[in-house]
């Protein structure tokens, strides 16, 4: 099963920091988490695509969206809108 | 004319004598202020040659025609000198209070020259200027020098060096309401050479607005923009900006242990959630800053302003640190000291390598917290170890027969980001004309975080139009003078109209962006002119040649030839990266020559 990580303001939607969830696409995993957490797949997703700022990545490699597909070994990271840089 | 105050303060610190001029407005149309106006000023008043450190060398500090207006973020001024640590021209820019409070002094520059003969610090009353003995405060620290002189935020504000400054350390900040900081490329060792401890101003100014209505207008827009950007008005007065940390780690290209790798088990420990979590006291934001993305923070030892992303990456990625009391502490020592956070921690990493190869006598490991403290209070003083390590990573390597182990472009230390996995970034780094620096149109934005829109890292082709753009759009802000922070939640457009209606001048977007060129070009220009070539665009061999073995970057080195080729012929450069006749015609700079 694919291990979500997550970050910044989405942990305290959680409670956690991370997460797994079957699925073969970011899509399936992320309806997989809503069973778990409703409100957490609600602040990622906005009629059915990703919000925008939103930053998910699977081993470290950009997920441009929700059909990219995913392994039973894969880390899917999620960060919501984050800046910075001084 | 409005937007401006038309008056250059000039100090002879040899004299202790000062004078006042007109500005030149036509030069003030088209370098706008701060970053722009302070290279167009340097490259007429220190020629080719000139010892950074000696009493030739000037500081110029510059306000914008928006500084004091209350525009967002309208509290930033710069600094411009020849850098010591690097030969370059150098500006550095900084927040707080005091930038805001010069301007209310009724000047848009103060050129500082020559050098007192005993130490002194400047009051600057509106009109008055009054130089003072500062003999009993030499050796001060930057905390207690602060208090001692005034500071207040809003009436009274405090600009001085540290012990760092004092020394001569060519990693060394000017430091301004207590902890915000003129950091790269040594501009508080010039400070320290011309026996200068401290500025400090007062003023009642109100900066002049032309079109009042237009102005309170496009304040209330952009306060709405950043109210509505989720990246200014969540992101970062939320975790700060050492929410990157995660990030930066995820994507591979967090630069660790001087380089050596582009990821750190530690990074969790260190990061913005663990800040806010357990040592985040409050927020606390600049002048007229809606954002306020500053923490302050607090350990069993310290309560303070940080530390900032880069901050934290410097002492604690880049040194194998993963102990977050400890980097909260070291970031607040540099602080009181007048030290740069980047320089100082790169070069502390750069020595802990060295040490651990044998290359260099010293305990110093990675992973050792307990060092951070002592080894900074040394480079400070230049005593024990500081004393290699008190010029910065370059000197440092090239002393110990390893320069290429010093993670510097044009001798200043690169900040977090391992270009490795951000193509765009190794070039940003190689071209930036102060040296290895990410505020220079950083490529954090495009090639991570999707603002504005994401565009694949490691890409080569292509990736030098991106950095152009970012290049000269920094250097527009930072002409402005305004913080960065404001790109993320307002349109490049408000920049024009809000200098139109502040001016009266007739700015457009295109217009805005043309500056930033022209003072990319005359940087370059005056890099040129003390002797860099194209082969100082360039990276530390490691960047170019050893390819992380593991993580989302590994196999990657930076494809800078291909990259530099392409940016040169987009920037109009020739194939030597020499501005053409055509390109210095097109932007005004063929005058210069």
């Amino acid at each position: 099963m694919p291990t979500v990580k997550i970050f910044a303001n989405l942990r305290k939607i959680a409670g956690t920091k991370e997460l797994s969830a079957a699925g073969t696409t970011v899509g399936d995993v992320l309806n997989g988490l809503r069973e778990q957490n409703p409100l957490l797949v609600e602040a990622i997703l906005e009629d059915g695509t990703i919000r925008p700022h939103f930053v998910i990545t699977i081993n470290g490699h950009n997920a441009l969206d929700l059909n990219t597909p995913v392994t039973e070994q894969d880390v899917i990271a999620i960060f919501p809108p984050i800046a910075g840089g001084s | 004319m409005a937007g401006w105050s038309e008056k250059v303060l000039e100090i002879d610190l040899s004299t202790q004598t000062y004078k006042t001029y007109p500005l030149d407005m036509d030069m003030a149309r088209l370098y706008i202020g701060g970053r722009g106006l302070g290279a167009r000023l340097l490259w007429d008043l220190v020629g080719p040659g000139v010892d950074p450190l000696s009493p030739e060398n000037v500081l110029i500090f510059t306000n914008g025609p928006l500084t004091g207006t209350g525009y967002q973020t309208s509290n930033r001024f710069s600094v411009t000198t020849k850098s010591p640590l690097t030969g370059t021209i150098l500006d550095a820019n900084s927040g707080g209070f005091w930038g805001m409070q010069f301007r209310k002094t009724g000047y848009d520059v103060m050129i500082v020259r020559g050098k007192s003969d005993k130490p002194v610090w400047i009051e600057i009353k509106n009109a008055a200027i009054t130089f003072h003995d500062a003999s009993d405060l030499w050796g001060m620290r930057v905390f207690a020098l602060t208090e001692k002189l005034g500071q207040n935020n809003n009436k009274r504000n405090v600009l001085c060096i540290g012990p760092a400054g004092e020394n001569l350390s060519r990693i060394a900040a000017i430091m301004n309401d207590r902890e915000r900081a003129l950091a790269r490329g040594g501009p508080g060792a010039v400070m320290g050479s011309k026996n200068l401890k401290a500025i400090v101003v007062e003023g009642k100014d109100r900066p002049e607005i032309v079109d009042k209505d237009q102005f309170k207008f496009l304040l209330y827009e952009a306060r709405k923009s950043l109210a509505q950007s989720p990246l200014t008005s969540q992101a970062l007065p939320e975790f700060g900006t050492v929410v990157l940390m995660n990030i930066m780690n995820n994507v591979g290209a967090l630069a660790t242990r001087n380089h050596q790798q582009t990821q750190f088990e530690g990074a969790e420990a260190i990061s913005g959630e663990e800040l806010t979590d357990n040592y985040l006291v409050r927020n606390a934001s600049c002048w007229a800053c809606p954002i306020g993305c500053t923490r302050i923070s607090r350990t069993e030892k310290v309560e303070g302003e940080g530390p900032e992303f880069e901050s934290t990456w410097a002492f604690g990625a880049q040194c194998g640190i993963a102990d977050l009391p400890a980097i909260i502490e070291a970031n607040a020592l540099c602080n009181d000291l007048g030290l740069d956070t980047i320089s100082v921690g790169s070069t502390i990493a750069c020595a802990m390598e060295l040490s651990e190869k044998n290359f260099m006598d010293s305990e110093l490991r990675f992973g050792r917290a307990d060092q951070l403290a002592p080894t900074i209070e040394a480079i400070a003083t230049r005593s024990d170890i500081g004393a290699d390590l008190a010029d910065g990573s370059l000197r440092l390597a090239t002393k110990y027969g390893h320069p290429e182990l010093s993670m510097s472009s044009k001798g200043l230390e690169m900040p977090a980001y391992d270009p490795r996995g951000m193509q765009g970034q190794g070039l940003l780094y190689a071209t930036s004309n102060r040296g290895g620096c990410h505020m220079r149109g950083n490529m954090v934005g495009p090639e991570v975080l999707g603002a504005p829109k994401l565009i694949d890292r490691f890409q080569v082709q292509g990736k030098s139009s991106f950095v152009i753009l970012h290049q000269n759009t920094a250097a527009a802000i930072d002409s402005l003078v305004l913080c960065k922070f404001t790109n993320y939640g307002v349109a490049e457009e408000y920049f024009a109209r809000v200098l139109s209606a502040v001016t009266g001048i007739k700015y457009s977007t295109g217009d805005m962006i043309k500056v930033g060129e022209r003072v990319w070009n005359l940087e370059r220009l005056y890099n040129l002119r003390e002797g860099f070539t194209n082969k100082d665009d360039t990276l530390p061999p490691r960047l170019l040649n050893e390819a992380p073995t593991d993580g989302p970057s590994k196999g990657w080195v930076v494809q800078l030839e291909p990259m530099l080729k392409e940016y040169y012929r987009g920037r109009g450069w020739d194939e030597n990266g020499i501005p053409t006749k055509k390109k210095l015609a097109e932007l005004d700079l063929e005058v210069l020559l």
